[in-house]
C-alpha cells in the first residue's frame, strides 16, 4: 500500500502546524536557520559580574543625613598632605591663566 | 567608536585593565546590535527574496560598525584580565583558578588524589 504524495504533504503541513515550523516542502533555503536560533547576546553581555555596591559608595549616599564614620586610611592621607604642606614640601598650586586656558593640551 | 562609547560609570564589579572594558564595551554592544544583524543575515540567507534586496542587506551588514560583530568577543579571565587560558565554567584563567582552588575560595572544587 502506498500512500499519495499528497496526504503526505498534508501531513507535513499539519505537522508543521502543531510544532510552529516553517513549512517548506520543496526545501527551499529561507533562511529559517538563522531564525530558529536563540538571541546569545544577553547571555554575552553578562560574563562580567555587575559591580556591587561599595563602602566608599554607602558612604557617599548617607552623607546628606551626616552619618559619618571613621575612615582610617583616608585620614592618615590628609594628615600625610598636611604634614608635607607644613614643610612646604606638597605638590605647587595649579597656575591658571586666562591667556592659555589649552596650556594643557599644547604640552602633547 | 562614537556610537559605542564606554559607559562613563565603571558597571563591571570585577578586575578590571584597559583590555576588560574594551571587551565589555563589545559584548553590550553586541547584544545590542543582535536583532538587527540577525535580520540581516535572515534575509541575505533567504532566496526566495528578490537578489537586489539580499545584496543591499549584504551591504548593510558589512557596513556595521565592527563591535558588533560577535567574533570580536574574547573571554577574559574576571581575576586578572588574561585572555588566554580561560577556563569558561570559572570565568577565570588556569593560573588564578589553580590558587583560588587551593585557597578553598572556590565552592565544590577539590584538589585530585587517589
Amino acid at each position: 500500500m502506498t500512500v499519495p504524495r499528497a496526504r503526505l504533504l498534508d501531513l507535513m503541513k499539519a505537522q508543521c502546524q502543531l510544532f510552529s515550523t516553517t513549512f517548506n516542502p520543496e526545501g527551499l533555503r529561507l533562511g529559517n536557520k538563522v531564525l530558529r536560533k536563540r538571541l546569545l547576546g544577553p547571555t554575552l553581555a553578562t560574563w562580567y559580574p555587575p559591580r556591587l555596591v561599595t563602602h566608599k559608595d554607602m558612604l557617599r549616599e548617607f552623607a546628606p543625613f551626616e552619618l559619618t564614620v571613621d575612615n582610617q586610611k583616608e585620614d592618615q592621607r590628609r594628615d600625610h598632605i598636611a604634614g608635607l604642606k607644613y614643610r612646604g614640601k606638597s605638590a605647587p598650586k595649579k597656575i591658571r591663566t586666562a591667556q592659555d586656558p589649552n596650556a594643557k593640551k599644547k604640552k602633547r | 567608536m562614537s556610537m559605542f562609547i564606554r559607559s562613563k560609570k565603571l558597571d563591571i564589579g570585577c578586575y578590571v585593565n584597559a583590555r576588560v572594558i574594551l571587551d565589555h564595551t563589545k559584548r553590550k554592544a553586541v547584544a545590542e546590535a543582535e536583532p538587527e544583524r540577525q535580520a540581516l543575515r535572515y534575509i541575505i540567507r533567504n532566496t526566495s527574496l528578490p537578489a537586489r534586496t539580499r545584496a543591499i542587506a549584504q551591504l548593510q551588514l558589512t557596513q556595521m560598525h565592527p563591535y558588533t560583530r560577535p567574533t570580536g568577543i574574547r573571554n577574559r579571565c574576571t581575576m586578572g584580565g588574561r585572555s588566554r587560558g580561560v577556563l569558561r565554567d570559572f570565568k577565570m584563567s588556569r593560573f588564578m583558578f589553580r590558587m583560588h582552588a587551593l585557597a578553598g575560595n572556590i565552592p565544590g572544587v577539590k584538589k585530585a588524589s587517589w
